[in-house]
C-alpha cells in the first residue's frame, strides 16, 4: 500500500458520522504503538545463528508462555514430542499454552489461519507471535507484510526484528553475505550468540563492524538464555537509536547504508508530512529501508507513531501521551545512498510550500 | 479440539486485561450487579457491592491500592427471602436496594446508610415499598445525590400480571431521612385501570415481565431516562416534568428474540446509544443475548447499526452456565468515575468481562477480554456478573456465584 494511500488523514465518512466533538483522525488514540493488536517478533540470522535456540528458550521461561511460533521449515524448532499436545496439517500445540505453526504457503495465509482459529477457540489464546525466517531470507517483504496486508495490519502488530549474529560466523556473514548486512542493518534489536567461542579481539572487532550498519540495541544471549524483554517488550530501539544519534551526525554505513535521525521543533501539518514522505518513497522507496518515530502533528494532541519500510507504510497511530517531557517531532532513517541533508531538505521544501 | 484446547490447564482467558488482584471475599464471593465507589473523605477508596443473593447485604472493599483490596465493612440481610442486588453511593451516602422473593414480603424498598465511617454504615432511613403486589426494588440509580431513579413496585400497584409489578419511580432524596415519591411511570397496559390492553406476553419459561431494569439519568441529559425494559425493550423517558413522564421513544426487538433488556448506555456527543440484554439461561439456551449499537440522531426512532462481537456460541454455551451479555460500564457521572464515549465494557457470564473498541461504531471491534478459572465455581465456570471502572482506568470485576472481585488494569 502506497504511504498516501494508508497514512490519509480523513476519517472514514462512517466513523465522521459519530465523530462526537473528540475523535482523533488516526482512530482511537492508543495508550501504545500496538494498541490491542496481536504483537509480532520477527527473529531472523543466518543459518546457523542460533535462532531456533533463542525461541526455544524463550518459550521455557515464564514470559515466553502462550506464544505462537511461525517457523519456515517443519522440524526446524526441534521440538520435544512430549510437550506435543494435538496437531492438525500445520499447527502443533505445544505446552505452556504455546503453538507452533508451520509455513506452508505462505506467511499470510499462515497468520490468518491463527488469528481465526484463536478467534474460534480451536488453538489456545495466544498473547503474541514469534516469527522464525530462514537463514537467507531478507526480513523486509515480512515487516512490510503487516502494512501492505490490511486485515493482517488490523490484527497483528509488529514489535520487533531481531537480528541473530553469532560470534563464530557473524564477521564472515556480514563479510561475505549482503543478506547478513541488510538482516543487521534493519534490525530493531540485535542478539549475539555463542560468544563464549570467540576472542574479546574478536568480540569487539564484530562488535564494531555491527555498529557501523546499525544503532539498534544489542544483547548478548548466553545458551539461548536471554531477558525475554529483549525479544518481546515494545519501544525499547527508539530512544536508544536516538541516543545513539546525536542531532547534526549522520552514521557512515557500508554498501551506501545509512542511518540518522532527525528531529523538528515545530509541529509538522499532517499533510507536509504525507506529502514529503510520498515524494520520498514514490523516488526513492527501495532506498528507504525503514523510518519510524513520534510525529508532533499540527491540530492532534497526541504524538503520531510513523513506521514505514520502504515504498509500504504502517497505519498511523495517535497515543494517549507523549513518553517524555520531549515534544519534538524524531524520526529514524535507515536508508540506502540516501543522505540525511537531503531527507532534511525535502520536508523543509514541502513545509515551505504547504506554509506559505 | 476447540473445547480441550480453551479447556486444558488453566482456564484463565485474558487478552490485553493484566490482572492486579483477586479477592474470594472470604467465601461470601456471589455478587450481584451494584459496584459503586466512594472517595472517603480520609483519602480511601472504598468499593461498595452488593450480593446477588442472602445472606449477605453488601460488602465494602477498600481498593486504594488495586494490588491489595481489603474487606473493610459487611452487612448481612435480615431475613433470606429478599436480596439486595444493587446499590450506589454518593459522598457519604449508600443507597442499597430490596427485593422480596415474593409479593407481600417486608422489606421491600431501599434504605439509605450514612457511610461517612465505611467500617459503620448507619441506618438514616428506610423507604417502603412493600404491597400485597410488590416485591420491592429490583435497581436503582442514585447519581447526583438529590434523586433516586428506580425499578420498583409500590404499595398501591395492581399490575394487569404479576410479573409486571415494578415500574420506574422517582424519588426526592435531598431530605434523606425522608424521601419523597416525585414521579412514576409504566408500560400502558400493565396497571389495572390503563386504558389499552395489557402486552402480549412471551412464551412461558421466557417471560421475564415489562417492567424496567436499568434506570439511567445523566446530567447531560437531566431530563431523560435511558432504560433497559426487559420483555419491552429499549425506552426513553422525558421526565423534563418528572410527575408526568412520557415515553419518547421504545425499541422493541421480541420476538424474533427473547426478551430481556437490561442497560442502555448513552454516547450523548456520539449519537449513539450502547444497549445489553441479560441472559438468564444456562447452557445458550436464550442465545443470542448481545450488546448492541443504535443509532439515536432521531431519538424518537431509535435504530440498531450493530452488535458487539462475541466469541463462539458453540464453545461457549457449552462451558457451563449462563454465557451472553449482561451489564455495561455505565460511564456513571460521578467523582471517581472513568469515562469513555469509545470504549465499552460489558460483563457476559461465563464469557468474562469484555472490551469493545467502538470507533467506528458500525463495526465494534473487541479489544480486551477476562474469563478467570473459578475454583469450585457451581456452574463449571465463571459467571462474570457486573463492572465498575475507576477514573485511575483500573477496572473492577465481579463474579455472580462464588468468585468474588477482580482488580484489573486496561492494557490496550
Amino acid at each position: 500500500m502506497p504511504i498516501g494511500d494508508c497514512c490519509r488523514l480523513s476519517p472514514a465518512a462512517s466513523t465522521e458520522l459519530f465523530a462526537g466533538t473528540d475523535a482523533s483522525p488516526f482512530g482511537r488514540r492508543q495508550r501504545r504503538p500496538r494498541g490491542a493488536r496481536i504483537p509480532v517478533t520477527v527473529v531472523t540470522g543466518f543459518l546457523g545463528s542460533g535462532k531456533t535456540t533463542l525461541i526455544r528458550e524463550l518459550l521455557a521461561t515464564p514470559e515466553g508462555a502462550n506464544t505462537a511460533i511461525v517457523i519456515n521449515e517443519y522440524g526446524e524448532i526441534g521440538i520435544d514430542d512430549a510437550l506435543l499436545r494435538a496437531s492438525s496439517d500445520a499447527t502443533v500445540l505445544l505446552g505452556n499454552g504455546c503453538v507452533c505453526c508451520t509455513v506452508r504457503t505462505d506467511l499470510q495465509e499462515s497468520l490468518r489461519t491463527l488469528f481465526a482459529d484463536r478467534l474460534r477457540g480451536a488453538v489456545p489464546s495466544f498473547q503474541r507471535v514469534v516469527i522464525e525466517t530462514s537463514g537467507l531470507a531478507d526480513p523486509g517483504p515480512v515487516l512490510q507484510t503487516f502494512a501492505s496486508d490490511r486485515a493482517l495490519g488490523q490484527e497483528f502488530h509488529l514489535q520487533a526484528l531481531v537480528t541473530v549474529v553469532d560470534a563464530p560466523g557473524g564477521a564472515g556473514n556480514l563479510a561475505r553475505m549482503p543478506e547478513a548486512r541488510h538482516q543487521v542493518a534493519l534490525a530493531d534489536r540485535i542478539v549475539l550468540t555463542k560468544t563464549d567461542l570467540a576472542d574479546a579481539t574478536e568480540m569487539a572487532a564484530l562488535t564494531e563492524r555491527i555498529r557501523q550498519l546499525s544503532a539498534a540495541p544489542i544483547a548478548t544471549a548466553s545458551h539461548g538464555a536471554i531477558d525475554p524483554g529483549f525479544l518481546l517488550d515494545e519501544g525499547l530501539d527508539l530512544p536508544t537509536r536516538l541516543a545513539n544519534h546525536p542531532h547534526d551526525h549522520a552514521h557512515a554505513h557500508s554498501d551506501g547504508i545509512d542511518s540518522f535521525a532527525l528531529f523538528f521543533d515545530e509541529k509538522l501539518p499532517w499533510p507536509v508530512f504525507e506529502q514529503a514522505m510520498a515524494v520520498l518513497t514514490a523516488l526513492r522507496g527501495p532506498d528507504l529501508l525503514r523510518v519510524k518515530g513520534l510525529v508532533a502533528v499540527a491540530g492532534v494532541r497526541g504524538p503520531v507513531v510513523i513506521h514505514a519500510v520502504q515504498h509500504v507504510a504502517h497505519r498511523p497511530v495517535e497515543l494517549e501521551a507523549w513518553p517524555d517531557d520531549d515534544r519534538r517531532s524524531r524520526l529514524v532513517f535507515i536508508t540506502r545512498n540516501l543522505t540525511r541533508q537531503s531527507v532534511e531538505q525535502l520536508i523543509a521544501a514541502v513545509a515551505g510550500i504547504g506554509q506559505p | 479440539m476447540a473445547e480441550s484446547a480453551i479447556n486444558q490447564g488453566n482456564d484463565t482467558l485474558i487478552w490485553n486485561f493484566k490482572l492486579l488482584a483477586h479477592n474470594a471475599l472470604d467465601g461470601f464471593g456471589g455478587m450481584g450487579e451494584g459496584m459503586s465507589m466512594q472517595l472517603a473523605k480520609d483519602g480511601r477508596r472504598i468499593l461498595w457491592l452488593a450480593h446477588e443473593s442472602a445472606p449477605k447485604n453488601f460488602t465494602a472493599v477498600d481498593v486504594t491500592d488495586p494490588r491489595a483490596p481489603k474487606i473493610v465493612a459487611r452487612a448481612d440481610l435480615p431475613q433470606s427471602h429478599m436480596r439486595s442486588n444493587s446499590l450506589e453511593t454518593v459522598g457519604d451516602i449508600l443507597a442499597v436496594a430490596y427485593q422480596t422473593t415474593q409479593p407481600g414480603l417486608e422489606p421491600a424498598g431501599f434504605e439509605l446508610f450514612d457511610i461517612s465511617v465505611p467500617e459503620n454504615p448507619r441506618r438514616i432511613a428506610f423507604f417502603d415499598r412493600s404491597g400485597p403486589n410488590s416485591r420491592g426494588v429490583h435497581q436503582l440509580w442514585f447519581a447526583d445525590g438529590e434523586t433516586i431513579h428506580m425499578s420498583s413496585g409500590a404499595p398501591d400497584s395492581h399490575p394487569t400480571h404479576p410479573k409486571d409489578d415494578q415500574f420506574y419511580q422517582c424519588i426526592d432524596v435531598r431530605n434523606p431521612s425522608k424521601p419523597v415519591e416525585v414521579g412514576r411511570w409504566w408500560l400502558p397496559g400493565t396497571q389495572q385501570g390503563d386504558n389499552v390492553a395489557p402486552p402480549i406476553r412471551h412464551p412461558e419459561g421466557t417471560d421475564s415481565g415489562f417492567r424496567p431494569h436499568n434506570t439511567n439519568v445523566y446530567p447531560e441529559r437531566p431530563d431523560r431516562v435511558y432504560m433497559g425494559y426487559i420483555d419491552g425493550g429499549m425506552i426513553t423517558l422525558d421526565i423534563a416534568d418528572r410527575a408526568h413522564p412520557k415515553m419518547i421513544a421504545r425499541w422493541d426487538y421480541h420476538p424474533p428474540n427473547v426478551g430481556f433488556t437490561h442497560t442502555v448506555v448513552p454516547f450523548f456527543e456520539r449519537d449513539l446509544l450502547v444497549v445489553s440484554d441479560e441472559c438468564t439461561r444456562n447452557d445458550g439456551a436464550d442465545w443470542p443475548k448481545l450488546v448492541w449499537i443504535v443509532d439515536n440522531r432521531t431519538e424518537e426512532n431509535p435504530v440498531p447499526i450493530a452488535t458487539c462481537p462475541m466469541p463462539p456460541v458453540e464453545t461457549f454455551s457449552r462451558r457451563g452456565g449462563r454465557f451472553g451479555a449482561h451489564n455495561l460500564w455505565e460511564n456513571l457521572p460521578k467523582e471517581g468515575c472513568w469515562k469513555s464515549d469509545r470504549i465499552v465494557l460489558g460483563t457476559f457470564f461465563n464469557g468474562g468481562l469484555r472490551a469493545y473498541d467502538l470507533s467506528n461504531p458500525y463495526q465494534p471491534k473487541e479489544v480486551a477480554y477476562f474469563a478467570p478459572q473459578v475454583a469450585n465455581a457451581p456452574t463449571g465456570a465463571c459467571q462474570i456478573n457486573d463492572v465498575f471502572v475507576d477514573d485511575r482506568g483500573i477496572v473492577f470485576c465481579v463474579d455472580r456465584h462464588i468468585g468474588g472481585l477482580y482488580a484489573l488494569e486496561m492494557d490496550f
